[in-house]
């Protein structure tokens, strides 16, 4: 994933006031950082203002960085992590996967995925049809609760492995991998549901 | 998840191999016996279904490419690199500005876009003409102000021949009016039995020597003043000197 030794090179350069190496570090890691925060806000206005957040606490903590406790992309990662937690809860989007079943089911009221997403029937071309694909994708992820999202979005869409998630995450591994399989479940519930009412 | 025991494994320990076996590192015994309760387990056996197509899903999620001006946002708010490289950038794109040119841009022509209203046209026309009479009538010639010198010496010889001039001036005039007032002096020396007759007559109004005898007007009486009753002259009045009677003053 990335050079050791480079990496560190960049971060004492940029602890000595190098810009140039900063402006490296930020090169390197905001497409990274972005799309974890897409994919875990689900806008890309409050992803890119998380982002901008993340690379200024970066910016200011960076000298707290200690290459012997894991690589620069997990401390980054942890940063990026910490910081959407903060933001989930000042939102107040609390959604548990639990009940997100019981939900659709129990109250008729309630909205389905189906209509959230445009109407399937005719697609135009299958490049239409892909994107609307990953758009219900993305609008199902973000129904999963933050502790299985943020899981599966380390492990499938980030492919890090499961120590450096528990790492981040900052819980065993056998939580993790349960973690991840109930939230890769779930959203497949979530989307089988969905395109069985299209069809 | 329910944790009961389906050949040989117990549902956790399924869990905990589920992702092992998606991700295809699980093998041997540990595998048969996953693939094993998977099918006998009515709660593994689906959940593996579903874990196995959730992330089929997420494979088909593809990276989403950040804004443009996200690294440019970026820097400008930890380091202002590129607030800095942004303002070079648009100074450089301005085109170079000399100093006449920006007092004539912030200066001159505000103040001639203000002359040249109608309005003030005629009072600065005014203005200037009043200021070439004066100077004409001064004896300034504008070939004249390019030849002065704004030395210091010249400028202290100027201000010394100007005060050597009014000082000879003021000198002239009091000889003047010495040579003038001995003249006449003399004048009255060669004619000293020069009747002073005239002398009422050249100082008619002057009343200074006679405080009692105000001049008084009778703005009723328009017409000339009749007399009424006139005493002859005896031969002791004869002697008393002749006055002569305006008919329009009043006898006191």
């Amino acid at each position: 994933m990335e050079d050791v030794q480079v990496v560190a090179m960049l971060v004492r350069r940029c602890i000595a006031g190098d810009a140039a190496a900063w402006e490296e570090i930020v090169q390197t890691y905001n497409r990274r950082i972005y799309n974890i925060c897409y994919r875990f806000a689900g806008s890309a206005d409050d992803a890119q203002d998380l982002t901008q957040e993340v690379f200024i606490k970066m910016y200011r903590t960076l000298s707290s960085y200690d290459q012997s406790k894991g690589a620069f992309v997990t401390w980054v990662t942890t940063i990026t992590r910490n910081l959407l937690v903060d933001h989930f809860r000042k939102t107040k989007q609390d959604r548990m996967t639990d009940s997100m079943d019981s939900t659709a089911s129990d109250h008729e009221d309630a909205q389905p995925l189906s209509e959230q997403i445009p109407d399937q029937s005719a697609p135009p071309d299958a490049h239409v049809r892909s994107r609307e694909v990953s758009e219900s994708v993305h609008q199902a992820l973000s129904k999963l609760s933050p502790e299985l999202r943020e899981a599966v979005i380390l492990r499938d869409l980030q492919d890090m492995d499961y120590k450096e998630i528990a790492t981040v995450l900052r819980v065993p591994e056998g939580t993790v991998k349960s973690r991840i399989n109930r939230g890769r479940a779930e959203l497949a519930r979530l989307l089988q549901r969905t395109y069985r009412q299209v069809m | 998840m329910p944790d009961h025991t389906s050949n040989g494994m117990q549902c956790n320990e399924f869990d905990l191999l589920l992702s092992d076996a998606l991700d295809g590192v699980l093998s041997g015994t540990g595998l048969d016996r996953f693939e094993a309760h998977a099918r006998t387990c009515k709660t593994c056996g689906p959940l593996l279904a579903e874990a196995e197509a959730g992330r089929q899903w997420l494979k088909g999620l593809t990276e989403v490419e950040p804004p443009a001006s996200l690294v440019n946002n970026i820097l400008a708010s930890t380091t202002g690199v590129d607030t800095q490289r942004l303002r070079t950038t648009a100074r450089a794109q301005q085109p170079r500005v000399s100093w006449l040119e920006h007092v004539q841009a912030s200066f001159l022509e505000p103040v001639w876009a203000m002359v040249r209203q109608p309005r003030f046209a005629m009072s600065f026309g005014m203005a200037f003409f009043a200021l070439s009479v004066s100077l004409t009538m001064a004896g300034v010639k504008p070939a004249d102000i390019s030849q002065i010198s704004l030395r210091p010496t010249a400028i202290r010889r100027t201000y010394y021949n100007a005060q050597a001039r009014v000082v000879r001036y003021f000198n002239n005039a009091r000889y003047v009016y010495e040579v003038e007032a001995a003249l006449h002096g003399i004048k009255r020396n060669l004619n000293p039995a020069e009747p002073r007759s005239s002398k009422p007559n050249e100082h008619k109004n002057d009343t200074t020597q006679q405080p009692e005898q105000k001049q008084e007007r009778n703005y009723s009486q328009t017409g000339e003043q009749i007399i009424l009753a006139s005493v002859p002259l005896g031969p002791s009045l004869r002697d008393l000197p002749v006055v002569s009677v305006t008919t329009y003053r009043r006898f006191v």
